[in-house]
């Protein structure tokens, strides 16, 4: 169990609430230079995601003063990030090494680094996945997936 | 009124369309089998797939994965009291219980029934239902499309309980999503920062894996749950044999039905609130109360004959108004709307064998529900408790890729839904609700371009939108779902201030 955070400003709807306004601020501007009709429902999204920011944020801070812990979001961060990492990684290698080998390699290797380690299991699911994806994908629907930009130079 | 409902009969008879409502039921039972992956889940993956197919054949697809899947998390939760979806919650109470007492089988046998029945009473609904309501909604003009589309996103956002503010600031999300890319009366360029890829706005599909299939993937990675079970140990026996023993049921299945039904039309109520009802009602009037909690399969039946009673009522609001009773009924649209089928009053006058053909699948994928899911299979869907679900998860992430891959095919939409997944990862985590995110993108679109076309009929005068009785009705129904809660929730307040030895929650009996 990791110590609760100290700093108000660290609780995870708080620092939400603050991206919004933000990232809500900072797309206000372009609709200066729209025309007024273009603009109504852009500009009226944005200022109230701002303003209802801003009442989570004093809610949240509310709760914080009165002694409330803030809910952790996830009960195991580093498994949360290795997931969204591995996934990023996966997008990533399909652009630029082609979708074929890097769901070959993948799809045992999510599997194993997240706690399934049978040697055979793993490559009898990572035969039968890509080869179903070739058969159904590739030969039945002729859908062609990215060959990768490095084999492509 | 109803002669279209007969002339959409043969179309769906076809060999495709038929095939595909077969499909769709077994993939639902197999998905909604296994903990952490929901309808909703499932049909976001499927929705990319079903581009290159006949609108009948993907909707039989939904149609039947949706029935599937409201069934199939009876399986993890009468026999490992983990409900396979959030629909399932009130299916543990009794169905472990049952299954502990060597009689699992049945247990099942008792929920495929209850589905199939509940499935089949939510069909006959939406068929009796939705034609006539979308009469009336031909005689609306903009504004009155206008404020349905308000009406549509304040009730999903106050109706589905919760923080009002988080279910807010995902509607207003949702919308903002919706007018990314050129302006569809001026052209005007907003927010694609130069990138031709989103100029005709950002594709629902995208929106749609991202949010609803992403945070299931990371679940399943997080955290390492076992899940296995013994197939053998069910004592399922053949299904014609243990029917006689259910038909004591009938009163519950009528009255779940009957919650199922009605929740299933009330925006932003689901599944979990009706079997929760529908399993408190049937206890209440039971003559044995006492055995309720320990074992008795009409708990089973009392929660998965509403669960699944309020499926396709869920689509009368979304087919008529385009206003989705349920998450999943959002993804439908969603998924309606790519096949160039806006839902709404228009859809029953320009393609009436493609919504009357649909609600045909519904009612057939509910009947086979009992073929499909019962007694040969039941032991079947039992093993599938034993896939493990690391591979289960990078196998997902594939389906995804693949899927969003395939709309255009560009990397540019992947790594969109990779942004709109951590998004949605994050809304999940800190309970913003995910369905006003869906219904801003659907009906922020539809509500600005009927604004845009009232205030040009009203010579930009803005009270153009309150000149009709039948504005001036949805606009009081808008207020009221607004304010109605907030006053429940005030006298609720108020009254457990007056009552401080009762715990709240402790109204709804079912935490046994």
């Amino acid at each position: 169990m990791s110590a609760p955070h100290t700093n108000r400003l660290f609780r995870p709807e708080t620092l939400t609430a603050l991206g919004i306004i933000a990232v809500s601020a900072a797309f206000v501007i372009p609709t200066f230079g729209m025309r007024a009709m273009s603009a109504l429902l852009p500009a009226a999204m944005l200022a109230g995601l701002i303003i209802l920011a801003v009442l989570l944020l004093l809610s949240d801070q509310r709760k914080a003063a009165a002694g409330e812990e803030p809910k952790p979001m996830t009960s195991a961060p580093k498994r949360v990030a290795g997931a969204f990492v591995l996934i990023v990684a996966y997008a990533l290698a399909t652009d630029f090494l082609g979708f074929y080998p890097s769901t070959a390699i993948s799809v045992p290797l999510v599997a194993w680094i997240f706690g399934y380690r049978n040697p055979l299991g793993l490559a009898v699911a990572t035969l039968v996945v890509v080869g179903a994806i070739w058969l159904i994908f590739g030969l039945g629907m002729s859908q062609e997936f990215p060959a990768g930009r490095f084999w492509k130079d | 009124m109803y002669s279209d409902l007969l002339h959409a009969l043969p179309d769906v008879l076809g060999f495709y369309n038929f095939a595909a409502v077969i499909i769709g039921v077994i993939a639902g039972i197999v998905v909604g089998a296994m903990p952490g992956l929901s309808a909703t889940m499932a049909i976001s993956v499927l929705v990319p797939f079903t581009f290159g197919l006949e609108p009948l054949v993907a909707l039989g697809l939904m149609a039947g994965i949706y029935n599937g899947a409201m069934y199939g998390g009876a399986n993890p939760a009468g026999l490992l009291r983990i409900p396979g979806t959030p629909a399932a919650g009130a299916t543990p109470l009794d169905g472990y219980p049952t299954a502990q007492k060597g009689q699992g089988g049945y247990a099942l046998q008792v929920a495929v029934v209850s589905s199939a029945f509940g499935g089949i009473a939510s069909a006959f609904a939406l068929m009796l239902l939705a034609p006539p309501l979308s009469k009336v909604t031909l005689l609306f003009g903009p504004s009155e499309v206008f404020w349905v589309a308000v009406f549509g996103l304040a009730s999903i956002i106050f109706l589905l309980g919760g923080n009002p503010v988080k279910g807010l600031i995902s509607a207003c999300f949702g919308v903002f999503v919706s007018v990314i890319g050129a302006d569809p009366i001026f052209g005007t360029d907003r927010y694609t920062f130069g990138r031709l890829e989103i100029y005709d706005g950002i594709s629902i599909v995208i929106l749609l894996v991202g949010l609803y299939a992403l945070p299931p993937v990371i679940d399943l990675l997080e955290v390492p749950l076992k899940t296995e079970t013994d197939a053998n140990k069910l004592g399922t026996e053949p299904i014609w044999k243990t029917l006689p023993r259910m038909k004591g049921y009938w009163k519950t299945w009528i009255r779940g039905s009957l919650i199922g039904i009605w929740i299933g039309i009330l925006p932003g109520a689901g599944g979990s609130m009706a079997a929760f009802m529908s399993y408190n009602e049937a206890r209440r009037t039971s003559k044995t109360p006492d055995t309720w909690g320990n074992g008795e399969p009409e708990g089973v039946a009392a929660s998965e004959v509403a669960n699944n009673a309020d499926t396709a009522s869920a689509l009368i609001p979304a087919l008529t108004l385009g206003i989705p009773g349920t998450a999943v009924a959002a993804v439908m649209l969603g998924g309606l709307l790519i096949h160039g089928l806006q839902p709404g009053p228009m859809l029953f006058r320009e393609n009436p064998d493609i919504v009357f053909g649909f609600m045909w699948q519904f009612l057939f994928g509910a009947i086979l529900l009992v073929f499909l899911g019962g007694s040969l299979a039941t032991n079947s869907f039992a093993r599938l408790l034993n896939l493990p679900r690391p591979l289960l998860g990078s196998v997902i992430i594939v389906l995804m890729l693949i899927g969003v891959y395939s709309i255009h095919g560009r990397m540019f939409d992947v790594y969109l839904m990779l942004g709109f997944g951590a998004i949605g990862y994050v809304m999940d985590k800190l309970k913003f609700p995910l369905p006003p995110v869906v219904l801003g993108l659907i009906l922020g679109a539809f509500a600005e371009e009927n604004l845009r076309l009232a205030l040009r009929i009203g010579r930009g005068d803005w009270t153009i939108l309150f000149q009709n009785v039948t504005s001036l009705i949805i606009v009081a129904l808008t207020v009221a779902v607004v304010v109605g809660p907030l006053i429940k929730r005030r006298y609720l307040s108020r009254r457990q201030a007056s009552a401080p030895g009762q715990e709240p929650g402790s109204k709804t009996g079912t935490q046994d």
